[in-house]
């Protein structure tokens, strides 16, 4: 089978996992119910596994990307899920704070703020290969 | 007189190999919070600005430091694509 995914793919397939953190947060009234934590816990753990995972496929085409500007685009795209999951943790971490939620809030913020760097510094390679730069400052590659 | 176009004063091949192999270590890092990435970030860094101050500063002072930066960054990219293994 010689089925391609693209990254496209790789991010619809972390988002439910994303929408599903924040129904199982959503249906209990507060971590103290019986079973709250624990189905909370689980999900985080879950949520945790994609972002990370998800992190390392957009590292891995960054690095194989042959444009600067399709480098930017895999970094600005995985931020936007980082941000997409933020945006669940963000109320939620206050409301089960002790079922793994800051911790996991903490790492997708790191995580997120990694990509924005590397957009920008992407973006900003993009722009610099317009300037004037002396010949034979650095060794030609081509 | 050597005829090599990469003449005294420039930066060689061998130090945009160094310096690409940091960045390879901190730009596609699976973990960016990494102790190991985030060593090999400050010693590229540390490696870039040392370049730029003792390179070219005294030859082209009307290159910036982020400019430099920049070309540096890409060539480390276009160096690991080149030896990709």
């Amino acid at each position: 089978m010689k089925a391609c995914l693209d990254f496209n793919d790789i991010l619809a397939i972390g988002r439910p996992e994303i929408e599903q953190m924040q129904r199982i947060g959503d249906s209990y009234a507060s971590p103290d119910v019986p079973g709250a934590c624990e189905a909370f816990t689980r999900q985080v753990r879950i949520v945790e596994g994609i972002v990370v995972h998800t992190y390392g496929v957009a590292a891995t085409l960054a690095k194989k990307g042959d444009e600067l500007g399709e480098v930017a685009e895999v970094w600005s795209r995985m931020s936007f899920f980082c941000q997409s999951a933020l945006h669940v943790l963000i109320r939620l971490k206050d409301k089960y704070p002790y079922c793994g939620t800051p911790a996991l809030y903490d790492l997708v913020l790191d995580y997120k703020l990694a990509c924005d760097k590397r957009f920008k510094n992407a973006s900003e390679e993009l722009a610099c290969q317009k300037t004037q730069f002396p010949k034979g400052l650095l060794p030609e590659l081509k | 007189m050597s005829e090599d176009p990469i003449s005294e004063g420039a930066v060689t091949r061998v130090e945009i190999a160094e310096l690409a192999s940091l960045f390879d270590r901190f730009e596609f890092a699976f973990d960016p919070r990494s102790t190991a990435a985030k060593e090999a970030e400050s010693e590229f860094e540390g490696g870039v600005k040392r370049l730029f101050d003792e390179r070219v500063t005294p030859k082209h002072p009307d290159v910036s430091f982020a400019v430099f930066h920049c070309r540096v960054r890409s060539s480390c990219r276009a160096y690991l694509k080149k030896n990709a293994p």
